[in-house]
């Protein structure tokens, strides 16, 4: 059953990022892959809270079926290695090493930002509602 | 065949996405230029573009790269041309109604073996 659940999280997901990164690109320009930066770091502040949110210190019992349906699934298809490295070697064969530096700190950097503001997003949820 | 040195050059801009009938317009259009036995047709494809929709499309970036630019030329003299432009009106009208169609005239130094004369 687990499958089934990562199986529909993860077709979400994907639709998400081909719909948000369509729209980030298009806002941006086809420079630099903002889109692609743009949903990994909304992706890195999801899993960041529901990590925390459905952690064992958490005062939310979440199920383990929609933990994995929500962070194998939707974000694991919501965000995207592969279309990140393949953008930066777009941007490297093109002799353009700035932009490609920037792409591997930047993202890199933003993305474990992401996951502890998630992180933090969770404890603050927790403590407010444990008052 | 013949081209006379004061001659004709189309360009069709498009997507290749862009379809006719099933197939690929710019497939459609060469094809086309064939059976009706134009001089000759070449397509190009572009990195990046945009359009009257102002979308851009580019090669770099995965989520743009769906769509990226075709041109089509084709150099005959301006009577072959226009034969064929009604044709390609009916193939682009048939598609998504994007894209673009120019003529200029060009000297035609040479087509095939011998020098244009």
């Amino acid at each position: 059953m687990a499958y089934v659940w990562v199986a529909i999280g993860g077709a979400l997901g994907s639709a998400a990022r081909y719909g948000m990164s369509g729209v980030i690109a298009n806002l941006t320009g086809g420079v630099f892959p903002y889109g692609t930066l743009f949903v990994n770091v909304t992706g890195g502040i999801l899993i960041g809270f529901l990590a925390t949110i459905s952690g064992p210190d958490s005062r939310f019992i979440i199920p383990t079926a929609a933990r994995i349906f929500m962070m194998t699934g939707i974000c694991g298809g919501y965000t995207t290695f592969s279309t990140f490295s393949l953008e930066t070697v777009n941007l490297m064969r093109e002799g353009d090493w700035m932009r490609a530096a920037a792409n591997v700190i930047g993202s890199v950097v933003l993305c474990l930002i992401a996951v502890m503001a998630g992180h933090a997003g969770a404890l603050f949820l927790n403590r407010v509602r444990g008052g | 065949m013949q081209v006379p040195r004061d001659a004709v050059l189309l360009r069709v801009f498009m997507g290749e996405s862009d379809r006719y009938q099933g197939s690929p317009l710019y497939e459609a259009i060469v094809l086309k230029a064939r059976e009706l036995h134009l001089a000759g047709a070449t397509v190009l494809r572009g990195p990046m573009s945009f359009g009257l929709s102002s979308r851009l499309h580019s090669a770099k970036i995965l989520r743009l790269s769906d769509d990226l630019p075709i041109v089509i030329e084709i150099v005959d003299s301006k009577e072959h041309i226009d034969q064929f432009l009604p044709q390609l009106e009916i193939m682009m009208g048939a598609g998504v109604g994007s894209g673009l169609v120019t003529i200029e005239k060009v000297q035609v130094l040479r087509y095939g073996a011998a020098p244009t004369t």
